[in-house]
């Protein structure tokens, strides 16, 4: 059935990816937007090869992100390292289990999620799997949405680290821990983005 | 040849009917949302930026935070997040947290008032399509509510030791989170393109 659709490729189209015109093969001068003069390809290109590579990049610094330690409290008695997960148990022990589960899906179970599913349609649209496409297409549209709420760690640390400065009190010193995760972050947002949806859809 | 429309997710063809303006129309399909309200006029769009604008000063003048513990106190600014990690020599992490935080929200609403203003009065800006293109670009960029989020966790985190209060600039992130979520679902680029005269046809 969706192999017999009319696409597209099929019709000789290409629509604009910024401002959705869509338009003719020939019309467009220089593979040029008529529109807004944004570059048109029929499909994003090296999608996949640059998926994949975003993507290993971001796999392999996800674990020094959860292993090293994303901050350092320094008081006069001790001196203290978190790492994401230790965070999320002080936040536990706190009292504050919302935040905490809050700060546990934003930074351990999203990051890990989006890997995950984008190696899941790497390989569909690789394979070009004909079942289960609209299944994949919103796995992308998820993975989509919550991208950057992964930051928010970041930020809490960066705040953390800029007001926890009193002398003879304590100091918050960031880890390396942080910078890994701060790439893993990145590299899956611009993994998403250089995924193009359509290649889900395409006929074998 | 009849007007013909391309699913931007999955390349289906769609012949271009005359559908109420007001309806969101989605691709058979794969079921992405295809054109999206017109119901929405340029003088919201403009009140909302401009309402935006005098939020992002107040975030940015006034402070976040402020700590007290001991007697000693601390407070800090947007800006003073990411400087912080930029004195602790995290320069890159500091400029992701400067361009997602500062840089990305500010450049949406500043282009946004730069295309509108001049569409308002019936003319239209210097490098428009640019600009226009920008926008699109930019947009996905801004994390003011993730920030938000990420600010009521070091709260949170640092309660249980110091005195925290939320500062002015804070409150004005929660109301600047609400503007730039209107604002941002009333000028979609079909919308901006239709403003601009050069909707579809
Ligand atoms: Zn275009
Ligand atoms: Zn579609």
């Amino acid at each position: 059935m969706t192999g017999r659709a009319a696409t597209g490729r099929s019709l000789g189209l290409l629509v604009c990816l910024d401002c959705h015109l869509t338009m003719r093969d020939a019309k467009a001068p220089q593979m040029r937007c008529a529109r807004c003069h944004a570059r048109l390809h029929e499909r994003k290109p090296h999608s996949l090869a640059l998926t994949t590579t975003l993507l290993v990049l971001a796999a392999i610094l996800y674990v020094p992100a959860n292993l090293l330690p994303v901050m350092d409290t320094q008081t006069i008695i001790d001196d203290e390292s978190d790492t994401i997960i230790s965070g999320v148990l002080v936040l536990l022990h706190s009292g504050s289990w919302p935040i905490a589960m809050l700060v546990f899906v934003a930074s351990i179970v999203v990051p890990l999620l989006k890997i995950l599913a984008l190696a899941v349609l790497i390989y569909s649209a690789w394979r070009r799997l004909p079942n289960g496409r609209m299944q994949r297409s919103q796995l992308y549209r998820a993975v989509e949405f919550i991208g950057k709420w992964s930051m928010l760690d970041i930020y809490a640390i960066s705040l953390l680290a800029t007001l926890v400065q009193v002398q003879s009190f304590a100091s918050i010193i960031v880890g390396w821990g942080a910078w890994a995760f701060g790439a893993v972050v990145v590299l899956t947002l611009l993994a998403t983005h250089t995924f193009d949806e359509r290649l889900l859809w395409d006929a074998r | 040849m009849p007007l013909v429309m391309l699913c931007p997710a999955c390349d289906l063809a769609h012949r271009c009917t005359a559908a109420p303006a007001f309806v969101r129309t989605r691709c058979v399909r794969c079921h992405k949302p295809l054109q999206v309200a017109r119901d929405a006029t340029i003088d919201t769009a403009i009140a909302l930026a401009a309402c935006a604008s005098v939020l992002m000063f107040l975030a940015n003048v006034y402070p976040l935070v402020a700590m007290h513990v001991n007697g000693a106190s601390r407070q800090t600014t947007l800006i003073g997040a990411a400087l912080g990690l930029y004195d602790q020599h995290y320069k890159m992490l500091a400029v992701l947290v400067f361009l997602t935080i500062f840089v990305a929200p500010l450049l949406h609403v500043v282009t946004l008032l730069y295309v509108l203003v001049p569409m308002w009065i019936g003319r239209s800006a210097y490098g428009q399509n640019f600009v226009i293109r920008l926008i699109t670009r930019v947009r996905p960029w801004s994390f003011t509510e993730v920030f938000l989020l990420g600010s009521v966790v070091a709260l949170v985190r640092l309660a249980k030791f110091a005195h925290v209060v939320p500062g002015i600039a804070l409150w004005s992130c929660v109301l600047l989170m609400l503007c730039l979520s209107a604002m941002t679902s009333r000028t979609s680029s079909e919308q901006l393109w239709q403003w601009a005269g050069r909707g579809p046809p």
